[in-house]
């Protein structure tokens, strides 16, 4: 999976195009399936894509549209697929997102994630023996009636807390 | 199809809520590029000279580069225009973060706003729905609080913010915008337009992708680019410290402004530098869109927290006014930010009144019962509260340095530092004639960044010889070939304005040039941008708006340097016995331009 170092992110998005520009040859935030998380009031940058979750809450897919690939990739049926928006609900942390009438999920480039090339600080990495050991339980809970960017939000708020607070403690000591 | 481009220009008419999308016309473009070339167009052909800068007809323009939100990297810059209530002739900032993407992938080029709200308003722009909204439940609060309380009200944590804060409300005439809270469009009062019109924000959601013409090629161009950035020999130190490098860099070759440029030697650089800010503050880097230098920064003190500063402030508000205390600058920083000030121009007017005090030209009666001492932080504090609600002596202030000596008078004037109104950037161009020159003929004023003549600083003699014929234009004292320099420079400066890109690669690090560009835009857009075609629509550009400002009043004897600069040699330090003799880089200057002597472009007299 992608795994996130935030403290190291500096939010510049470089992600985000990378992934746009991979999977379109056109760049915008609306077509990367990682979305950087911003929140200038506290120094956030984070970020967020998919987590390969124990719970793989996506494949409750009303339509069987979507699979869990080889490298733990979430593979979305173009077939199969009526874009009921059932996955981008299903999602916990705002990690699926329709965009013109497909569900934008990280499909890891085939095993060569172009976001991760494209960060010059290390803040994301690619790891492909870790998949399926991080839960989002509690990210489900009252995750129905918020908007995917909503949820990236709280994800990143909480995900950042203990970043904030190694911050406080080595400036306000 | 236009690639790169929005495809659309946004007429935005705030007094008959009229709202207007044109289609970007791609002849225009060839001949403007976009962001800055493109708004002083504009500006040029549509704007009455006459008007007061505060009234409905004034525009107030955002201009997006090209090639923005695309691979290209470090092209995040969005630029404000208008005829600046600061200055009285053409006023423009640029800020990077991320509003220039977003407008971009919204569908725009720029934005033309006009008129005035009878209430305070924003706008709201979501691909193509605009909408202009009440926005009286947000006047009076900073930027930071708006722009959480909009994303907050909209219910989108991604929607981008342009917003001023009370400064721009109470129309500070140096009152700033600002995006991503600490992204400032920090010169020429861009904030007060913004105020005048009853404008609290801009507010932009765009979910479009943008394409490009040829998108081999054009990646191939912008890996290059990247390349370029990591290799480049000052890469390590510009991550690090960003431009706040330049406290210690100025202070080693003696032009570090300390106590209102009494000196270019600060005896405690140390404890205001930029290291030592890193050192003791900052957390992280931070970056604008699509950058691979992440040359900002997030700082934590223990009372305060922000993103930031950048030199200029730094050293506005620590040697320049002769305060050592690194963590009431930072107070401050976020101060300014929160409110939107300008830290140059709110910071000059405080050194002016501080040197003015020192000499006994005003006594503390003059200056409401404060102690204008150097380095008095309490009375910078309370001056800077009392400018952002214009209160008492505040008023006055408010107007700027130019028009605050002016009321004062009694030989005040001659320590007003300003080049048409604007307040003088951080460099003492005594030890830096290029600059000094730069300041001079600056079509926004007392500025370095129209020509950005970093390379007199890089003591690259032999590139110098190659570019120019003239060795002399690598060292930063001679005054030989730095008009060419300048004239060369000024082009070289407007296109990364154009492209909306950040000068500090573009110019400091010396990898933009005209060829490189109308490689990146032909690729990019598609239109045919050569060599030739790139440098006539720079040369258009600096020429209108030299004519611009010519209709706003300005000649010849305001292309100069406040007397100091000219006259006092520096006492001490690696530009120990340096002035600058602006005069004869000026006539120099013209003749190159092809201006005649009182710098009128010739066959328009």
């Amino acid at each position: 999976m992608i795994v996130v170092d935030a403290a190291k992110c500096s939010g510049c998005s470089r992600c985000e195009v990378a992934c746009s520009f991979f999977h379109s040859g056109k760049v915008g935030r609306a077509g990367s399936r990682v979305k950087v998380v911003k929140m200038e009031e506290f120094g956030i940058d984070f970020p967020v894509v998919c987590q390969h979750c124990v719970e793989r809450y996506c494949v409750k897919c009303p339509e069987h549209a979507i699979e869990i690939g080889p490298l733990g990739q979430v593979i979305v049926s173009p077939t199969l697929c009526t874009t009921c928006g059932a996955c981008e609900a299903l999602c916990p942390i705002g990690a699926i997102e329709l965009f013109e009438e497909i569900p934008y999920v990280c499909d890891l480039c085939g095993g060569n994630p172009r976001c991760v090339k494209a960060c010059t600080l290390d803040a994301i990495r690619y790891e492909p023996e870790t998949t399926g050991n991080v839960s989002l339980e509690t990210f489900r809970k009252k995750s129905k009636n918020l908007t995917p960017e909503e949820k990236r939000v709280r994800f990143a708020l909480t995900r950042f807390e203990p970043i904030r607070e190694t911050w406080l403690s080595k400036r306000r000591a | 199809m236009l690639h790169g481009y929005g495809g659309f220009i946004l007429r935005v008419d705030l007094t008959s809520g009229r709202v207007r999308r044109e289609k970007t016309d791609p002849a225009y473009m060839l001949k403007t590029i976009g962001g800055r070339g493109l708004n002083s167009t504009r500006l040029f052909e549509e704007l009455k000279r006459d008007v007061d800068p505060l009234s409905p007809e004034n525009m107030l323009l955002f201009g997006v580069g090209p090639l923005t939100g695309t691979l290209l990297p470090a092209s995040a810059y969005t630029t404000i225009t208008g005829k600046s209530p600061l200055t009285g002739i053409l006023g423009d900032s640029a800020a990077g973060g991320f509003f220039g993407t977003e407008l971009k992938q919204a569908g725009y080029d720029q934005v033309i706003v006009t008129g005035r709200s009878e209430t305070p308003c924003y706008l709201l722009v979501t691909n193509d729905t605009v909408e202009i909204r009440d926005a009286g439940h947000l006047w009076g609060r900073d930027i930071w609080e708006t722009t959480a309380a909009l994303r907050r009200e909209l219910g989108d944590n991604a929607v981008q913010v342009a917003a001023i804060g009370p400064a721009g409300e109470n129309l500070v005439k140096f009152a700033t915008v600002a995006c991503n809270n600490s992204r400032t469009f920090g010169r020429t009062g861009m904030g007060c337009i913004f105020g005048s019109k009853n404008l609290k924000a801009i507010v932009v959601r765009g979910t479009r992708r943008v394409t490009i013409a040829d998108t081999l090629r054009f990646a191939d161009l912008c890996r290059k680019l990247e390349a370029d950035i990591l290799n480049h020999p000052e890469y390590e130190q510009r991550h690090a410290l960003g431009s706040t490098l330049l406290m210690k860099a100025l202070q080693g070759i003696g032009i570090l402004p300390t106590r209102h440029f009494q000196e270019g030697l600060c005896d405690y650089v140390d404890e205001i530098s930029g290291e030592t800010l890193a050192e003791r503050y900052k957390v992280k880097n931070k970056s604008c869109f699509n950058c691979n230098i992440h040359c900002s920064r997030y700082f934590i003190t223990p009372t305060h927290e922000g993103e930031g500063p950048e030199y200029e402030t730094l050293c506005s508000y620590t040697s320049r006014l002769g305060n050592r205390d690194l963590e009431f600058a930072l107070r401050m920083t976020t101060f300014l930010n929160r409110m939107g000030i300008d830290s140059l121009s709110s910071g000059e007017t405080i050194g002016w009144a501080m040197e003015c005090a020192q000499r006994g030209l005003l006594t503390r009666e003059d200056l409401d019962g404060l102690d204008f001492t150097w380095g008095n932080t309490q009375t910078i504090e309370k001056i800077l509260r009392m400018i952002v609600h214009r209160e008492g002596l505040g008023d006055a202030f408010a107007e700027g340095t130019r028009s605050l000596a002016r009321r004062f008078g009694k030989g005040t004037e001659n320590y007003a530092f300003h080049v048409k109104g604007l307040d003088m950037i951080c460099g003492d161009p005594r030890g830096i004639k290029a600059f000094g020159l730069t300041y001079a003929i600056a079509s926004r004023g007392g500025d370095h960044l129209r020509a950005e003549p970093f390379f007199e600083l890089t003591e690259r003699y032999d590139e110098a010889e190659r570019r120019w014929g003239i060795r002399e234009i690598a060292d930063r004292l001679a005054v030989k070939g730095k008009a060419v320099l300048v004239e060369h420079t000024e082009r070289q400066a407007l296109i990364s304005d154009c492209l909306t890109m950040c000068k500090n690669i573009g110019l400091s690090m010396d990898l933009m040039d005209v060829d490189f560009a109308a490689r990146l835009l032909t690729a990019g857009t598609g239109l045919k941008f050569t060599p030739e075609r790139v440098d006539d629509a720079l040369k258009g550009v600096i020429e209108r708006d030299r004519l611009l400002n010519i209709d706003f009043g300005i000649d010849a004897g305001q292309d100069t340097l406040p007397e100091r600069f000219r006259k006092e040699p520096l006492a001490e330090g690696a530009s120990k016995g340096q002035t600058v003799p602006v005069e004869e880089m000026v006539q120099e200057y013209y003749r190159l331009k092809g201006w005649d002597e009182r710098g009128v472009p010739r066959g328009r007299a």
